[in-house]
């Protein structure tokens, strides 16, 4: 199985900053290193600039400023080799393809082969066994997210990014997937950033918590989780995993202060 | 119904096919019973044939109405093929180099204004005798709307699906192929659905003019000789055969489909007034369309005595002796064209949007009505010219509610499915508040009808002109469409050039007016289609 994976790459972000067209200033210079291999989750209000961040990693939008590299490359050169994938905040899948068909369509678009066998097992892994025919329009949006994370993984990436993959998906679900996906890119080893909205996830799923002001993005912490793995269930109410989960709520709601005084006052 | 289906507009697809049994068929027995009353009633005008004698007319004389339909046929596919691939050619240009796409739709407009009656015995003196101006007509009659939708329909895709291939380090090449074409087959079949009766009717037109077999040709021996059962059985087997063509494409886009192609009348507004762009592209449509006019007597070599150039038309117009005189004929001419076509059109295009209004609020019927009016939209109203003629008298009657009649029907299904249309959140939020079906029209579906309104207004222009001298050229004699009729027959050619050229203008002039008040009205009720 562990055939023609791209091996994880260390991805390193140097005075990174972007200032869209219109003037809106979502990311200020940032310096961040991706450990190869290691799942890091970028965690910030609403707004901020997570997405953009997100992109310009996935070299979908040009920096204003600084650099990214990408295992010593640029992003472009990733992307030539089909090097990365990217589950979308908004799933985009293709509605006149089957949940399969659109799993097919980015293995086509890497230019990688995977047996059919191997789709069922990413369609089951994300409890979507019986739905691989199904387009969907007639899935749920949780069921979309979920479709969205197997296509992401199915060309066996180096480097996987993201974007809040579970935010329509339901809790119970959610534990589900928390368990799985993090089995599939430890036993890959490749390098994962996730942005999420949940705190607990952040922590439970990643090695790493990167914690972000409101717009214009800036780091305000960066958090090591040393938490051991395999990470079952009810890692999260362990002693250890509770008070990480305190520290970066703590942080968040810091860096809210810092631009919102009146609300963090409350 | 449940929150999730409402999002994915499900239940207005299947809701349609639902009604789509047996609603239509009970409409074309009650039109048809309506029919064979009235026949039977006032036989004795003369007029109006009922059914029954127009099926006993069908089955006497079917052999020359079979090799008619067969000729018609054949030029009308020739045309369609031919119009179709061009449209598609601009359409890929347009892509590949989305600079150029305001000045192609700017003149493929231009060239859609052009009056499909003079632009017939033009084309006859070109091609000389056999099928090349019905098929060059046929193919005039598709291309437009078959371009509009593409275009459309090639940017249809959400940003995140290009981001998608672009992610997996593919170009615009496999984004063409994955997403884009994809993305657009359903806007094409759209096209391809308004032009199968559109190619019937334009080779319909081509055969008004010297040609030789067809349909076109039955019906102006038929109103020639006032034969009423011909000139009804002719209309009755083109409407015919247009439902036929109509339907049959969207069976075709429904088994190659997830759902039906969307209706779409025509490109959204683009902004292009108080721009420096848009003045330079209209400056760039016109110089490119004198150009390719030029070019073309130019290079085909034209006989100087048909072909009229720019340099000619402007002569006659203006400095040749009898320009005053030349003027003056065609100014009157289309003052007594206008006097027909802007009531007829505007009472059309009102008639269209109330009706579908009236609808909305007994959903029952507007599912209903909706194939239907679907379907009669593709009727060839201009074939049914001479009836209408025939029927309500030369007057302005008879020519007001032709151009009334050409321009309600797309009105109408325009306004139907805008109205249907509206957001279902927005809905939901209305729901909420328990506001009432009448606030909820003038709050909600009024403002999301506009845009497909204004969409169907817009492409109504050229219509109406097309149906005005149509009527005017075979039946009425009077008007800019007698005045062609008449100098195509004296080889006036400097007259019927000038016509020509001023109809497609002020065709042109239509066009673009209507989508200044379209931009106006749009940025109080609806700023976001403007974007
Ligand atoms: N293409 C764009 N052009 C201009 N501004 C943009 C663009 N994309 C994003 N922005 C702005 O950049 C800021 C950051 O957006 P971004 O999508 O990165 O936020 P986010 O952190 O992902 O938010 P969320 O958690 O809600 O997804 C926002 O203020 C947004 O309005
Ligand atoms: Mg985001």
């Amino acid at each position: 199985m562990a055939h023609d994976v791209t091996p994880p790459p260390e991805v390193v972000c140097t005075s990174l900053a972007k200032t869209f067209a219109g003037g809106t200033e979502a990311v200020r210079p940032i310096d961040l290193t991706f450990a190869a291999g290691r799942t890091t989750a970028l965690v910030g209000p609403s707004g901020c600039g997570k997405s953009t961040l997100l992109r310009m990693v996935a070299g979908l939008e040009n920096p204003s400023a600084g650099r990214i590299e990408i295992g010593g490359a640029p992003p472009r050169a990733t992307l030539r080799r089909a090097g990365l994938s990217v589950a979308f905040q908004d799933p985009s899948l293709l509605p006149w393809r089957s949940v399969r068909g659109n799993i097919e369509l980015a293995l086509t678009l890497a230019r990688r082969k995977a047996g059919a066998s191997e789709i069922d097992q990413l369609i089951d892994l994300v409890g979507l066994d019986g739905f691989a025919e199904t387009r969907p329009a007639e899935l749920s949006g949780g069921m979309r997210q979920r479709a969205a994370i197997a296509r992401a993984l199915a060309t066996r990436p180096g480097l996987l990014l993201l974007d809040e993959p579970f935010g329509a998906v339901d809790e119970l679900t959610r534990r589900q997937l928390a368990q799985d996906l993090p089995r599939i890119w430890e036993a890959r080893g490749t390098t994962t950033i996730l942005v999420t909205h949940s705190v607990s996830e952040a922590v439970l799923l990643s090695d790493r918590v990167i914690v972000l002001s409101p717009r214009p993005a800036e780091i305000v912490a960066d958090i090591p989780v040393d938490l051991p793995r395999p990470r079952p269930e009810d890692a999260a109410r362990t002693e250890a995993a509770g008070a990480l989960i305190d520290r970066v709520f703590a942080e968040l709601s810091k860096g809210m202060a810092a631009s919102n005084p009146p609300l963090a006052a409350q | 119904m449940t929150n999730a289906a409402a999002g994915t507009g499900r239940p207005l697809a299947t809701g349609r096919r639902g009604a789509g049994g047996y609603g239509p068929m009970l409409g074309v027995l009650v039109l048809l019973a309506g029919w064979e009353l009235a026949g039977q009633l006032l036989t004795e005008a003369f007029v109006l044939a009922a059914p029954s004698e127009v099926a006993l007319y069908l089955v006497r004389d079917w052999q020359l109405m079979s090799r008619a339909l067969g000729v018609t046929l054949g030029n009308a596919a020739a045309g369609f093929v031919i119009g179709n691939v061009a449209a598609v050619a601009l359409a890929g240009v347009a892509l590949l180099w989305p600079r150029s796409e305001r000045v192609i739709t700017g003149l493929a407009l231009l060239v859609f204004c052009l009056p499909l009656v003079a632009t017939g015995p033009i084309l006859r003196v070109f091609f000389g005798p056999g099928p090349g101006p019905q098929i060059a007509l046929a193919a005039l009659a598709v291309y437009y709307t078959t371009l509009i939708p593409l275009l459309v329909g090639l940017r249809a895709a959400p940003d995140s699906w290009f981001d998608l291939v672009r992610s997996y380090g593919r170009g615009p090449m496999s984004a063409l192929v994955h997403v884009r074409a994809m993305a657009a087959l359903p806007y094409l079949f759209t096209g391809l659905q308004i032009a199968a009766p559109a190619a019937f009717l334009g080779a319909m037109v081509g055969e008004f003019t010297g040609a030789e077999r067809g349909m076109g040709v039955l019906t102006v021996r038929a109103i020639r000789a006032l034969d009423v059962e011909m000139t009804w059985g002719l209309a009755t087997v083109a409407t015919a055969v247009a439902i036929l063509a109509y339907v049959g494409i969207g069976a075709l886009a429904r088994r190659v489909l997830l759902e039906a192609p969307p209706v779409i009348l025509a490109a959204p507004a683009v902004a292009t007034g108080r721009r420096l762009g848009g003045w330079i592209d209209t400056g760039l449509v016109i110089l490119l369309a004198l150009g390719g006019w030029a070019g073309a007597i130019w290079a085909f070599g034209l006989n100087p005595f048909f072909a009229k150039g720019p340099g000619d038309v402007l002569d006659a117009l203006v400095f040749a002796p009898d320009a005053a005189a030349t003027r003056a004929t065609i100014g009157a001419a289309l003052a007594e064209s206008a006097v027909y076509l802007i009531p007829g059109y505007i009472a059309g295009l009102l008639a269209g949007a109330a009706l579908a209004i009236l609808l909305i609020l007994v959903p029952a019927v507007a599912s209903t009505a909706m194939p239907l009016a679907i379907a009669l939209r593709s009727v060839p109203i201009v074939t049914t010219a001479p009836l209408i003629v025939l029927l309500l008298g030369r007057g302005a009657v008879g020519t007001i509610f032709l151009v009334a009649v050409m321009v309600f029907f797309p009105s109408f299904v325009a306004c139907l499915q805008g109205l249907r249309q509206a957001p279902g959140q927005v809905m939901a939020v209305f729901d909420s508040y328990a506001a009432g079906p009448l606030a909820r029209l003038v709050r909600v579906r009024i403002p999301a009808m506009l845009p497909a309104f204004f969409a169907a207004a817009r492409m109504a222009v050229p219509a109406s002109v097309l149906a005005l001298t149509v009527a005017e050229w075979l039946a009425t004699g009077s008007g800019i469409g007698s005045l062609m009729a008449l100098s195509a027959s004296l080889s006036d050619y400097d007259m019927l050039w000038s016509s020509v050229v001023l109809v497609s203008a002020l065709s042109a002039l239509g066009y673009v007016l209507v989508g200044a008040v379209e931009r106006r009205v749009l940025a109080i009720y609806a700023p976001e289609q403007l974007a």
